[in-house]
């Protein structure tokens, strides 16, 4: 599904009648079937854009619209053909974890025995068989965040909008986690806009890396990534991947020392 | 080196029982050496002595009895009354402004100087015991509930409604099981405070017929009856740890979750 975003801004009321800018003007057009990954340093408005897309916030102006696949010209209202997944997973701590990969489809109104084997099924193909009856705390980050994958892969949404999902894991189940996304994207298609802070997670994962400034949140420049898919995590020791990072590492190096000045300002800080 | 650890172990074991064991035996101990008279302080055989004629004759049972159904009946009516008020409260906006005028005045006022007016209204039977208690135990739990409410982590929230809950499906799905932990820490405080209003009733309004754990001590004490006193005081505890600790278990039985962070 194409998503169109058209000079988004975002604006939250600082302190004492101040204005923090996080989006200022960002224009994209997210293409139908690749996966997108936004990358910027800390408060950009990355993860602001994420849940605009997602209708999980409003914009303080501008516009987003996802075409719908049928029909030209007419638009889907947003939230109902997208998913996200959060760096916190936020799973339910008081459901299993085949109760939380449910969570979507009981809210449906699907039957109990229905959901439940679908929900079975998917947990068994993110390799969390035997843990079906554990509780999100009982995990690891990494399993936890396997199950928040499953449980917004089970909705069968075409967007799949992924927040810094692997920020918080350690290096190895990191990558990991990336080897397993690129399977599911490579089989599924799905339109993945993934946002994050790292470099490598950006190039490895992406068709394109939006490089934002840093707040206020703007494009600063989309590298294409023209590296061929299936892809693995061998793909980081190549020279086209070297040239790739080099780009854009000089690009989000003066953005990431302009964001660390502005939050060790007074009233800077998010 | 692992066989001083193994002691050390076991004495950390067994001082809290000791503790209490060493004590009972210095009062043993004192009261007999110093011949103290038993309507003083009465010798803990004494008091044992004074509890299994209680037990054997039936009274014990019939005074904890009445207590015990005070106490679950006083509990029960805070309990639903104050889950929905504190509910009501976290999730509306209009009811919040209501109901907050009353909770800031009532709240801090002491609810057993409320005790005359109860029994004005409702003489010294079963409704004024079980609604002095009912009152006060309202308050911990109400707030509890609400502040569970208003504290649900936004987070959740809103991956449910990413997930297509509605409003309603929200409440019932995310933001009252997210509360159940908070109330019941709000609940195991009202029964704390359901236990004390009962028996102070008891004592204030109690009578005979009544009966109750409150009035058999305020007559023991009257009629002097030190052993008695002593007696239901044991029993008192006993039964207040056996609440708790039955509450306890009980949350953990029907929230394992909330123990699990």
């Amino acid at each position: 599904m194409n998503i169109s975003v058209e000079n988004v801004r975002q604006v939250w009321a600082g302190r004492a009648g101040s204005e923090v800018v996080a989006l200022a003007g960002f224009s994209h057009h997210f293409r139908s079937g690749k996966f997108s990954c936004i990358l910027g340093p800390s408060g950009c408005g990355k993860s602001t854009l994420a849940q605009i897309v997602g209708g999980l916030e409003k914009a303080t102006s501008g516009t987003v619209t996802i075409d719908h696949p049928g029909e030209p010209g007419r638009v889907v209202p947003l939230g109902s053909q997208s998913v996200m997944v959060w760096q916190n997973q936020n799973l339910f701590p008081w459901r299993t974890i085949v109760e939380n990969v449910a969570f979507g489809l009981q809210m449906s109104g699907m039957p109990l025995a229905e959901r439940t084997e679908r929900a079975m099924n998917l947990i068994a193909s993110v390799g969390l068989k035997g843990f079906e009856k554990h509780f999100p705390p009982q995990l690891s980050g990494g399993m936890r965040q396997r199950a928040a994958l499953a449980r917004a892969l089970i909705m069968d949404r075409p967007v799949l909008l992924m927040d810094e999902p692997f920020g918080a894991l350690d290096a190895q189940t990191k990558i990991v986690m990336q080897e397993e996304l690129l399977k599911i994207f490579e089989a599924t298609r799905k339109t993945v806009i993934f946002v994050t802070h790292s470099i490598d997670e950006a190039i490895l994962l992406g068709d394109e890396v939006v490089v934002m400034t840093a707040r206020p949140g703007r494009i600063k420049e989309v590298i294409p990534v023209d590296l061929p898919r299936p892809r693995s995590f061998d793909l980081v020791s190549t020279p086209e991947f070297g040239k790739l990072f080099d780009r854009a590492f000089h690009l989000i190096r003066d953005e990431v020392t302009k964001a660390m000045m502005e939050m060790n300002q007074p009233g800077g800080a998010s | 080196m692992t066989r001083t650890w193994d002691m050390r172990a076991l004495a950390e074991r067994i001082l809290p029982t000791l503790s209490i064991l060493g004590f009972i035996l210095l009062w043993q101990v004192f009261v007999d050496f110093r011949g103290i008279p038993a309507i003083y302080l009465p010798a803990p055989t004494e008091i044992v002595k004074t509890l299994w004629e209680m037990i054997l004759d039936g009274s014990i049972f019939v005074h904890l009895g009445a207590t015990l159904l005070r106490i679950f009946a006083g509990f029960l009516l805070a309990a639903f009354t104050g889950i929905i008020v504190g509910l009501m409260m976290g999730m509306s906006r209009i009811f919040e402004r209501i109901a907050d005028p009353w909770i800031a005045a009532l709240y801090p006022l002491p609810k057993i100087s409320l005790i005359p007016l109860l029994i004005i209204w409702l003489g010294t039977g079963e409704g004024y015991k079980i609604l002095i208690s009912a009152v006060t135990a309202f308050f911990p739990i109400a707030m509890s509930t609400y502040a569970g409410v208003r504290q649900v982590d936004r987070g959740l929230v809103k991956a449910a409604e990413d997930l297509g809950a509605n409003r309603t499906q929200v409440q019932l799905n995310v933001i009252l099981p997210a509360a159940i932990p908070s109330i019941f820490s709000g609940l195991q405080l009202g029964m704390g405070v359901t236990i004390i209003l009962v028996v102070a009733a008891e004592m204030i309004g109690g009578s005979s017929r009544g009966g109750g754990m409150g009035y058999l001590l305020i007559h023991a004490g009257q009629v002097m009856e030190t052993e008695k006193v002593f007696a239901s005081l044991v029993v008192l505890t006993l039964m207040g740890a056996a609440i708790i600790k039955g509450q306890q278990w009980l949350d953990r039985r029907l929230a394992p979750w909330a123990v699990l962070h």
